[in-house]
């Protein structure tokens, strides 16, 4: 029941104008780091998938069906996408009990970190103080998260996050009213971030999250345009095609 | 219209015939194996199930085999074997009075209701009313109820109607949706609670000691006790007081008899009773703690028990705290099965108190039954200081 005080908020932010993503930055490398191809043994952790409607006032609906095609479809992406990437790529075979636990405390972890970098690094304006000087990118897990169970000798860590809702007809027929009271309102959310993590010491070596992403994940195509904007920029990645790039111009 | 749900519910439990000293109230049918079938369920099923992967994995749950199997075989005698089949439970190691539900079947049930619950029947009152959330589908009713109403908000909004009234009215709404929730699972819960066969009056006392806590948590730092009768405007449950009488009201209405089998619930509490004591310890609530204490102390003051009010004495730390402290660790002491904290405890007070010879003495001791304490080097400098 706690969850009414949060609706209540993102209700009553309805009106309010949508942060201009655009004074956000995007990726980020660790400095001086390079990933030679061929070379790197990269575990992928289970992707954590949110697809659901947005509803007229703004509130999220779950939708389990479009969660579940959007699963297959970028589990199938991320696969092609590897076979790119020029490194070997495994999926991380979850493991049990106390090691689960450990497991799950380092994935919050990470959603913590990718938040913090998003938040007080991407946007300049909030930059922390110790993280203004330029072409600097300094965030880990700590060196422990090499004690990981299951990680079978690999030496970076993949983590992949998408959440979109998309707008309902009640929600864009709003933002069609709205518009003619020259108030902006956003119809659909589509966020993801990917980030790589070193495991031998615990360093975030890359990060690219996006708050306006492209592709609609639901189906095989939008699911393979969304893994590249996912993975655009990754460490030692061989150029992208032109068509990728062409594509990075998003579609909406 | 939601709050006919209360009077129906209450008025369906009293046109019930009086038969013997005690009846069976009729349950509501159940199906087993229940799958979610509309786009709203079928999403907000996903997400408790995403919840519950981080659930199952997360650190501060109580994997006591034990102590599960004793919950479970509690939740299943409540709700019956067919409906407890479709529960998964987690208890969750959060020194606070509470048990949630989530639309898919998953249940945590908080260790600071095992520490404030005296019998397995009160156990099975919140049992009951935590499935019958469950049952009634209440997470569905609640997600649909906040979403037709922001949708109207978000229009008003838009188009500058309804003044302050409206916003009023629908945010109002949200929370006597809530409220009246929460009434119909605790009366669907009192009627497992009564076909299980435990003692009906189990919910309403448990709600009376919860109100006698919070009164001496308030007195404990020195404010006014305010338990109201009417719920506030934001309020997500009834009151206490309200619960309180109207599940007290129902208990008069079904009679004596039923089991509380209290010594069984303490027997599988206390391998954790020294936890539950220390964390709740740990809230810097003196008042509440020391209500408790003396609510677990009715039939004597047992180890666990004398060992945790000397800490919680020595945090408070007045001059006349610390004299009090080192008498209850002294009493713990002599009942022979004192953990060797206890030593430090009175150690440490002693000192404090002026006592030092004693407190090194004591001190001593601590260390000679505990060498590789984590705070032995910090202990040790004091002795030698």
């Amino acid at each position: 029941m706690l969850r009414i005080a949060r609706d209540m908020i993102l209700a009553c932010l309805v009106a309010a104008a949508a942060v201009p993503a655009s004074a956000q930055e995007r990726s980020a490398i660790k400095p001086g780091f390079v990933l030679p191809p061929d070379t790197a043994r990269i575990l992928l952790f289970r992707p954590s998938i949110t697809v659901g409607a947005q509803s007229t006032a703004g509130l999220f609906e779950p939708n389990a069906d479009w969660t579940a095609q959007a699963r297959e479809a970028l589990g199938a992406s991320l696969r092609e996408a590897e076979a790119h990437l020029g490194h070997t790529v495994i999926d991380y075979a979850a493991p049990d009990g106390a090691d689960a636990a450990a497991l799950a405390e380092y994935h919050a972890l990470f959603d913590t970190v990718a938040a913090a970098v998003i938040e007080f690094q991407f946007f300049p304006g909030n930059r922390l103080p110790t993280k203004k000087r330029k072409d600097q990118f300094d965030w880990g897990l700590g060196p422990e998260v090499g004690t990981l169970p299951g990680l079978g000798g690999a030496d970076y860590a993949l983590f992949v996050t998408t959440e979109d809702a998309f707008g309902s007809t009640g929600r864009k027929v709003l933002q069609l009213f709205a518009a003619l009271a020259r108030v902006s309102v956003v119809s659909g959310v589509h966020k993801g971030f990917a980030g790589l993590v070193d495991l031998h010491s615990g360093e975030l070596v890359w990060l690219n999250a996006d708050l306006q992403m492209g592709g609609d994940v639901r189906t095989p195509e939008g699911a393979r345009k969304r893994v590249r904007e996912l993975l655009a920029g990754f460490p030692g990645k061989p150029a992208d095609t032109p068509v990728a790039a062409a594509d990075a111009n998003r579609a909406r | 219209m939601c709050r006919l749900i209360v009077p129906l519910l209450a008025a369906a439990l009293c046109a019930a015939p009086v038969q013997a000293a005690r009846e069976t109230l009729p349950l509501p049918p159940f199906t087993t194996a229940y799958q979610p079938t509309t786009v709203d369920e079928r999403g907000l099923w996903m997400e408790a199930d995403e919840d519950e992967r981080r659930m199952r994995d997360a650190p501060e749950v109580i994997r006591d085999p034990a102590l599960n199997a004793y919950a479970r075989e509690v939740l299943c005698r409540t709700v019956g074997p067919a409906r407890c089949a479709a529960i998964r439970l987690y208890i969750v190691r959060i020194p606070m009075f509470n048990a949630t539900t989530y639309a898919n079947g998953m249940m945590t049930l908080w260790s600071g209701a095992l520490l404030r619950l005296h019998s397995e029947a009160e156990l099975a009152a919140m049992f009951g009313h935590e499935f019958s959330h469950f049952e009634l589908r209440h997470t569905l009713t609640g997600f649909q109820r906040r979403r037709s109403g922001s949708d109207l908000l978000a229009w008003a909004g838009l188009l500058g109607a309804g003044g302050i009234a409206l916003p009023t009215m629908v945010v109002g709404g949200f929370y006597r949706f809530s409220r009246a929730q929460e009434a119909a699972a605790d009366m669907l819960g009192f009627r497992y609670l009564t076909a299980a066969g435990y003692v009906v009056t189990a919910p309403a006392d448990l709600w009376t000691r919860v109100m006698a806590e919070q009164d001496a948590t308030e007195i404990g730092r020195y404010r006014k006790p305010n338990q109201r009768y009417v719920a506030g405007f934001f309020d997500t449950h009834p009151t206490e007081l309200t619960r309180a009488t109207y599940l007290r009201a129902a208990a008069a209405q079904i009679g004596g008899g039923g089991v509380d089998e209290a010594a069984r619930f303490r027997a599988a509490i206390a391998p954790w009773l020294p936890r539950l004591l220390g964390d709740q310890i740990k809230r810097n609530d003196f008042g509440g703690s020391e209500y408790l204490l003396n609510q677990l102390a009715v039939d004597g003051w047992t180890t666990p028990l004398l060992f945790a009010r000397g800490e919680l004495y020595r945090e408070r730390g007045n001059p006349r705290d610390l004299s009090a402290a080192a008498g209850f660790y002294r009493e713990a002491i002599a009942h022979g099965d004192a953990p060797a904290e206890a030593y430090r405890g009175l150690g440490l007070a002693l000192l404090r108190s002026g006592q030092v010879e004693a407190g090194k003495a004591a001190l001593r001791d601590y260390l000679a039954r505990r060498a590789d304490a984590g705070d032995a080097a910090m202990i040790a400098t004091l002795i030698a200081g």
